[in-house]
């Protein structure tokens, strides 16, 4: 029975959601692609509206994330960081939790990653046997850490009804500001000149195969796909993924089914930051070598926002989304000292490419948790 | 199969010849004729999806017919819209009212046709011209004038749309499901209300998958199946047997299946049970229930008085505030869902949309739903996703799901068939009780029979069950005793054969039987009835 006087903007809304919802899982990628395409093609037309090159423009970005072994590294370091990021995000998205936390946990995890290792280094024999044993340790407690900083908000909204989005959100903030204090005052060596913590010993980092990088190591790539795998196989394998992923899609019918709620939140919350603690963790033992000013770290807590979402939150496509917010983080870097496009604009490009990317899979979720698209959703 | 016609001098107030209407593939009208014959009442029967819906909706201008014609009263007609077929006379009442429910009846009843005076709505006109109509024909919706919708029954409601109609204009009435809603005591009430209609001279059609109340309400009934007028035959001279067969295309059994077994131990017992909503109201107030082996216990009420927190409770879905619940004895009240379906408390659920399947998922994929800790297509944690196939395919097949196809998405299953998987996932349990929450709702005529004759083999083959329904004739199907719920009591548990449909339509709406024990009988060995006819 169709409604006669639904006003139109909602009518069209509906019609909008309901392809979205409906599409299939190659025009999801074709979309996906052809958005990308369209944002960087909007990107030329800006660079050459302000007065600068655009082929020049466009062949910096594919020379300053591919052209070469150093800017093809680079990608790949970015890359990395964004699929375990990214995994992390997506782990709660699926599940129908929205973690806006990760930036948060990163950080939380990087920092007791740094300090287990600061902190234990002394009863540990240095060398390679040292080093590995340590670089474990600080993984395992930035894994513990991420994750417990993530339960909190997770345990607020199973069992006080507080609005994750909210919380995770004000939890960054902490983050930020006391591992802000901590590295500027008593975690600051005192022949420090920037805000940073120590060193992290001698052989505490990832063995260079392959590509010789101090900031990436093929290592740090292969963990990352092997926590891409674990959680796709335990998403689709397990009782426990399929507990998870069905509170996202429906949640009344996993109650039905014998899932505790409250409980699969907090589990979900918790894996999702692990998956994040592992971020801060790469990012301290592969990329930086100490643990600096949280506020002066990469975004790549939000970023992972929209390479999840264009990756319909899905692990595994994960790893190309990663690789093009990779690239394209990459590239900026490389124009930025290279032609004399400004940083501005260069910031401003990466945003249109993410609003075109994520936007369709934002509306789909939005149109999930709102019910539009009609009555049978 | 075919009335006689009437003469041809009378054109009929509606004529409908060889309507088709397809959405896509699907084709919801093939060539279907109607006619409907001045102050008469005409009932369009047919299960769910067979096209009745569709066709009125052609007739009242929501949708443009593919092909055919519509002729009113001999003339033939183009309706671009509702509106359109509102100036023609044509009123129809939706199976969801399109009332405005913070505003009063009277600005519902006008809205859109407002009488004015000077650019002002003109209340006094319009009062008077509602208060003409309800005396005409004995409505009481001018009792109600100033009162916000929201705040009458779904019955009241109900003759606010059919007064809006006739304020209208309305000649010819089409009504959608119109008992859908109603209590015993409000269906007698609107049948009634019916009849003064067409003595007035209005012409109804009244669109039902209802046997025994289209045999009761109208003067000729056409059967629609898969789209097409199977036939239209006059009330007088046809049977439920013959509507069933002409709507579901075979023969149809309403016979009770004998019982081959006497209730044996107790399985499932509650005491004292007390029970919170979800708005923080106590639900359940003090129920006793025990249901034994080789037994359907059946729980009436009207809807909200408590049924679904008592179900919640023992399935394990919700939290007992006082009271205890025992499985074979055990007491198991502070265990939950997960525990209690794996120990064999199987749940048909009342809301099959948003419980009983994952709507995106496919049928293997729920398959899986409420088996995820069950061996063997889970062990260990890992799922053996060729078990929960095969086992998909085996409810499909023995539970006749149609498509018989596994990897089609829940969503696009019919009512019916979402269902009938349903009730085969419960049953493969292998549970030891069965609690089903409106087990047939909204099913056609052909399910409903056959999720019938599986409760009553369960019981047969020795599980304890209990059917919650508001439908008095499924109750009395089914059940071995019916508990009568009200406002989180039963306040009284009867015999189905020794009850009328009256007297339980009384039970539920609060009012004791005379001669009765006014405490309830719940904590009830089966109390067989010496004088109960023989039908089993």
């Amino acid at each position: 029975m169709s409604d006669s006087d639904t006003n139109r903007p909602r009518a069209t809304l509906d019609k909008i959601a309901d392809r979205l919802l409906d599409a299939t899982l190659y025009e999801r990628i074709g979309i996906a692609i052809g958005s990308t395409g369209l944002a960087l093609l909007i990107g030329l037309v800006v660079v050459a509206a302000a007065g600068h090159n655009p082929l020049l423009f466009a062949q910096q970005l594919v020379v300053g994330s591919f052209g070469s072994t150093g800017a093809f590294t680079r990608t790949l370091r970015f890359t990395t960081l964004f699929i375990l990021a990214g995994v992390a995000v997506a782990i709660a998205f699926r599940a129908g939790v929205f973690n806006i936390g990760v930036q948060g946990q990163l950080i939380v995890g990087g920092i007791a990653c740094v300090l287990s290792i600061i902190w234990l280094a002394p009863f540990v024999p240095a060398g390679a046997v040292g080093g590995v044993g340590l670089t474990l340790v600080g993984l395992l407690a930035a894994v513990v850490a991420g994750g417990l900083y993530a339960a909190l908000p997770g345990v607020l909204k199973a069992y006080y009804g507080a609005n994750e989005i909210i919380t995770t959100i004000m939890l960054n903030f902490i983050a930020i500001g006391i591992v802000g204090w901590a590295v500027d005052g008593p975690l600051r060596p005192d022949d420090a000149r920037s805000v940073r913590t120590e060193y992290l010993p001698e052989g505490v980092a990832f063995p260079q195969l392959v590509f010789s990088d101090p900031n990436f190591s093929i290592v740090g790539l292969a963990l990352a796909l092997a926590v891409v795998g674990v959680v796709a196989v335990g998403m689709a394998r397990t009782s426990f993924g399929y507990d998870m992923v069905t509170s996202g899609y429906q949640t009344s019918a996993a109650r039905f089914a014998g899932v505790d709620p409250q409980r699969t939140i907090v589990a979900t919350m918790t894996l999702s930051g692990m998956v994040a603690g592992l971020v801060g963790a790469v990012f301290a033992i592969m990329v930086q070598g100490y643990f600096i000013d949280p506020s002066g770290i990469g975004t790549y807590g939000f970023d992972a926002i929209a390479v999840s979402l264009l990756a319909a939150n899905n692990p595994v496509g994960v790893v190309p989304a990663s690789l093009l917010f990779g690239a394209l983080e990459s590239s900026g870097s490389h124009v930025q000292i290279h032609s004399d496009v400004p940083v501005q604009l260069i910031d401003g490009i990466v945003g249109v490419v993410v609003l075109f990317v994520a936007a369709p899979e934002l509306f789909r979720m939005i149109a999930k948790r709102t019910g539009l698209g009609g009555d049978r959703r | 199969m075919v009335a006689t016609d009437p003469p041809a001098d009378d054109p009929p107030a509606v004529r409908l010849e060889g309507i088709t209407k397809t959405f896509g593939d699907v084709v919801a009208n093939d060539d279907v004729d109607f006619r409907l014959e001045h102050g008469t009442i005409h009932a369009l029967l047919g299960e769910n999806g067979s096209g009745k819906t569709t066709l009125m909706s052609v007739l009242y201008g929501l949708y443009d017919q593919d092909e055919g014609t519509i002729y009113v009263d001999g003339e033939p007609r183009t309706f671009e819209s509702p509106q359109d077929a509102m100036d023609a006379g044509i009123g129809m009442i939706h199976q969801h009212f399109q009332l405005v429910e913070p505003m009063t009846v009277l600005q519902n009843v006008v809205l859109g046709h407002e009488p004015t005076d000077g650019g002002l709505v003109d209340e006094r006109a319009a009062r008077e011209e509602i208060e003409s109509i309800c005396s005409r024909y004995g409505f009481d919706v001018d009792r109600h004038l100033e009162t916000p919708v929201e705040e009458l029954d779904l019955g009241t409601r109900q003759r606010v749309e059919i007064v809006k109609s006739l304020y209208r204009g309305a000649e010819i009435l089409i009504l959608d499901e119109p008992t859908a809603v109603l209590t015993p005591q409000e269906v007698e009430g609107l049948l009634d209300l019916l009849d003064d209609l067409r003595a007035a001279g209005h012409s109804l059609i009244f669109i039902s998958h209802k046997l025994d109340e289209v045999l009761a309400a109208a003067d000729r009934i056409t059967v629609l199946r898969d789209g097409e007028a199977i036939g239209t035959v006059p009330a007088a001279e046809t049977t439920e047997q013959e509507l069933a067969e002409m709507m579901v295309g075979r023969e149809v059994s309403f016979d009770r299946l004998a019982r081959t077994a006497t209730p044996g131990e107790p399985v499932l017992e509650a005491e004292e049970l007390r029970v919170t909503g979800n708005r923080g109201r106590e639900q359940v107030r003090g129920v006793d229930l025990t249901v034994r082996e080789h037994e359907i216990l059946g729980i009436a009420g009207v809807q909200g008085n408590g049924q679904t927190e008592l179900i919640e409770a023992l399935t394990g879905h919700r939290r007992v505030e006082e009271g205890t619940v025992r499985f074979h004895g055990d007491e198991i009240t502070e265990t939950g869902r997960r525990w209690r379906l794996e120990a064999g408390i199987a749940y048909i659920p009342e809301d099959r949309h948003t419980e009983g399947l994952v709507q995106a998922y496919d049928l293997v994929k729920n398959a899986l739903l409420g088996n995820q800790t069950v061996p063997p297509y889970v062990a260990d944690g890992w799922i053996d996703w060729a078990r929960v196939t095969d086992h998909a395919e085996e409810i499909v097949e023995e539970f006749d799901v149609q498509p018989p196809n596994p990897a089609v998405d829940a969503a696009s299953l019919s009512g019916g068939n979402q269902q009938k998987f349903i009730v085969g996932r419960e049953i493969g349990h292998e549970p030891d009780v069965m609690l089903a929450s409106h087990p047939t709702r909204g099913v056609d005529v052909g399910s409903l029979e056959f999720i019938h004759n599986r409760l009553i083999e369960l019981r047969d083959e020795g599980l304890a069950v209990v059917v919650v329904s508001s439908k008095l004739d499924e109750l009395r199907a089914l059940s071995d005793r019916i508990a009568v719920m009200y406002e989180g009591e039963f306040i009284d548990e009867v015999a189905p054969e020794a009850v009328t449909d009256a007297e339980l339509g009384l039970l539920m709406a609060g009012q004791r039987l005379e001669g009765e024990p006014s405490e309830p009988e719940a904590e009830a060995t089966v109390d067989r009835q010496p004088g109960g006819d023989g039908d089993r």
